[in-house]
């Protein structure tokens, strides 16, 4: 019910503007019914409750449910399913003033919705900077040339010949949260924190191929490239691809989504999202970095001296707070679950404290998922709301001893035009009526 | 060595054990899976180049040609002088600007490296049409976008002989990676004054408009399929009108077409035309489009017009 209520006072998001007074939850025949219902309870009232309405419904105890008196649709009504239409508010979001046009533009995960630490497919987040290709897998090849013995090409079916693993990972776009770092500027999680997912990755380490083309002595750097019309390009350095690099075709059980680089992808666990090239169709292997335009003209961090940093490649520890949010009000005082994500590039999340108070006191909140490396983690923590404004918090700290910085902090070094790597500690202020915005702090 | 038999067969398991995990590196070919790459294949796709000027194939380029190829292919979204239309990057200009407030990056005032201008150019560029110029082509445009900056003079002739002599200003101010550059504390209690605190900037929530998912739109399938494909190929030019691209919904901009008939806008739309109001490149450039993809959004974008 909880949704309906939101539908109700508007604070869903919703696809349509006109959607949003129509109480979308309820089918046209069962609206009709329990609004007259409803207006003969209440006479006709302009303003009527939400509890009065929930009231009047006989799908309600004491009533049965339409549902429990029929039959519902048998198998395969949807060979592929899909979530509840109740559900439907669930979806990934773009934000038009952000880019030129919509093919090289990045879309949001509605993080405020999600639970556990695994992104569905269709949720996860986009980032194209030539559209999406629409690649015939049997015509795919991935080439791996260079300073290698044997220069080869593989094609799908020879990539899952080799041994397969499978690890969960986080994938940031480093420019997650940019937007706020003159100020707070977006309002919901899911624009604030959303350019972020975590998923089940599977396919062969990167180490086993570069073994398998023999790499030679110089060889420190390797170009991956996307097949897509950009071409998309990023130099990486040869200690990351022999640690934990990867070459994925699954994400969360099946193969990968066209969105996410079908029918293969590099995955850098960790590092920059920019860095884990989709559509991956080369890997050359040399002795220098390429610097090409995604990691000199974008993708390098500008300093208030006017010095850039090159090559940034790891996303440090970062947190949020998902419920409460712009998305998840609170509705009345007493006892909430406090909800939220924390992730590192460097390793497992150590800590995550909460607080309720902009930073004066701290609660130590409690990891309620698996713990992973370079994964998202869950935490949670119970909070009784007076009903009085609240400015919450959270600041994670990873296995390295990193403590997630201020906002303060972060600028006094990089000022605010460094657009990438922003994981300052995020604001929430509740206030007396519940509602959630993003502030930012002195 | 081995006091016991069994201690043999324990170290020997491991050493298999370990062997089957991806650990120890085993001799190139090992698998033996895909072929060899032929110096043909690999000549098609190598397209990198890399500051030393390694990558870089043969030929030339003017300032002058690439004047010409600019405005043909590049001005519609980077402008005449490089000053960028929309939001699409300016190429030109704010130099000394990257310690204000607002910095104007720019290929001269930040751009590190000519080859990357180069490389781009060649692999994603025309954004429309990628890996469509010739290299001369690339070599010319580079010219005119290095000449654009101030960085060589009109009768400059780019080749691969004067390629590395041509330093981009910015280069000494890329500096490594200086994290972790903040150190925060893990404070519990007391952590600061309650009167210190004050908001800054706040955003309160409002209802995202519609147009997120674009298979959420109403209608029937096909009208979905038609706007989806729009927003993903047309309205590039077609929203804003660039190039001379008509805007659905203005309706004067599209009488005279609707009267010519829906038969010559799809053929026109399908394989391109150069009109007295602009170009419409074959399948706006877009050629993984089906014919009756294209057909669908030209009946949408009449009906919206009509």
């Amino acid at each position: 019910m909880d949704i309906f209520i939101s539908y109700i006072q508007g604070n869903i998001p919703t696809m349509d503007d006109g959607d949003t007074k129509a109480g979308k939850p309820l089918s046209a025949p069962d609206r009709r019914k329990f609004l007259m219902r409803s207006l003969g309870l209440v006479g006709g009232a302009a303003a009527i409750k939400p509890s009065v309405l929930s009231a009047a419904s006989e799908n309600l105890p004491p009533g049965v449910p339409a549902w429990s008196r029929s039959l519902g649709p048998g198998v395969v009504s949807h060979p592929y399913g899909k979530p509840s239409k109740y559900e439907e508010h669930v979806q990934r979001r773009t934000v038009d003033w952000l880019t030129a046009d919509r093919i090289a533009s990045i879309s949001f995960t509605p993080l405020a919705d999600l639970k556990g630490i695994i992104t569905p497919n269709g949720l996860v987040f986009e980032r194209y900077h030539a559209g999406v290709p629409g690649i015939d897998p049997s015509q795919h090849r991935l080439m791996i040339h260079g300073l290698v013995e044997r220069p080869i090409i593989l094609t799908m079916d020879d990539l899952m010949r080799f041994p397969s693993t499978s690890v969960i990972r986080f994938l940031e776009c480093p420019a997650n949260g940019g937007m706020e770092w003159r100020g707070a500027q977006m309002d919901g999680v899911q624009f604030t924190h959303g350019m972020l997912a975590c998923c089940e990755w599977t396919g062969v380490m990167l180490s086993t191929l570069l073994a398998e083309v023999g790499v030679k002595k110089d060889a420190s750097w390797i170009l991956a490239e996307g097949a897509d019309g950009a071409h998309m390009s990023r130099s990486i350095p040869m200690h990351k691809a022999l640690d934990d690099a990867m070459i994925v075709y699954a994400q969360n059980g099946e193969a990968l989504r066209p969105e996410q680089g079908y029918p293969v992808r590099l995955i850098n666990p960790g590092w920059e999202g920019n860095t884990c090239i989709k559509w991956l169709r080369r890997l050359e292997i040399g002795d220098k970095p390429w610097y090409h335009r995604e990691e000199t003209s974008k993708y390098s961090d500008l300093m208030p001296d006017g010095t850039s940093r090159e090559f940034t490649y790891a996303q440090e520890c970062n947190s949020v707070i998902t419920s409460p949010s712009p998305e998840k009000p609170l509705r009345g005082k007493g006892k909430y679950w406090v909800d939220g994500l924390a992730w590192s590039g460097k390793g497992k999340i150590k800590h995550v404290d909460v607080s309720f108070d902009g930073g004066v006191k701290w609660r130590e909140a409690r990891l309620t998922s698996i713990v992973l490396p370079k994964a998202l983690t869950r935490f949670g923590i119970e909070f009784d709301w007076s009903g009085s404004p609240a400015l919450i918090q959270s600041r994670a700290v990873d296995e390295t001893g990193y403590v997630q910085p201020t906002y303060g902090q972060l600028r006094g070094v990089r000022g605010t035009n460094s657009i990438y790597h922003k994981n300052a500690i995020h604001t929430w202020k509740v206030s007396a009526d519940g509602k959630v915005a993003n502030v930012q702090i002195s | 060595m081995f006091r016991s038999p069994d201690r043999f067969w324990i170290l020997l398991l491991v050493l298999f054990v370990n062997q089957g995990n991806a650990g120890p590196a085993k001799q190139a070919g090992y698998y033996g899976h895909g072929k060899t790459a032929s110096a043909e294949e690999i000549a098609g796709w190598d397209i990198d180049i890399r500051p030393d000027g390694m990558g870089l194939p043969p030929g030339n380029g003017s300032v002058e040609e690439g004047e010409y190829l600019y405005e043909d292919k590049c001005a519609e979204c980077h402008g005449s002088f490089g000053e960028g239309v929309d939001q699409y990057p300016s190429l030109a200009g704010g130099n000394g600007t990257l310690t204000d407030v607002r910095p104007h990056r720019t290929v001269g005032s930040y751009w590190p490296h000519t080859s990357t201008l180069w490389d781009y150019i060649h692999r994603a560029m025309p954004y429309t049409q990628p890996e469509s110029l010739a290299d001369d082509e690339v070599y010319a445009i580079v010219a005119y976008v290095l000449y654009l900056n101030d960085l060589v003079d009109d009768d400059f002739v780019l080749s691969p002989e004067n390629f590395t002599s041509i330093e981009l200003p910015n280069k000494p101010n890329f500096v490594s990676d200086g994290r972790p550059d903040v150190k925060n504390i893990r404070c519990m209690e007391d952590c600061r004054d309650p009167a210190s605190i004050e908001i800054l900037s706040m955003v309160e929530r409002t209802a995202p408009k519609a147009g997120q998912d674009s298979s959420a739109s109403s209608g029937t399938t096909d009208a979905a399929d038609a706007i989806a494909v729009y927003q993903q190929a047309c309205a590039i030019c077609h929203e804003k009108g660039i190039g001379g691209a008509p805007i659905p919904g203005e309706k004067n901009l599209w009488t005279k077409r609707i009267a010519n008939g829906m038969e010559t806008m799809v053929k026109h739309a399908i394989e391109g035309f150069q009109g007295a109001q602009g170009m419409m490149l074959p399948k706006g450039g877009f050629s993984h489009l089906s014919d009756d993809e294209v057909t669908s959004v030209v009946h949408y974008m009449v009906e919206k017009s009509q």
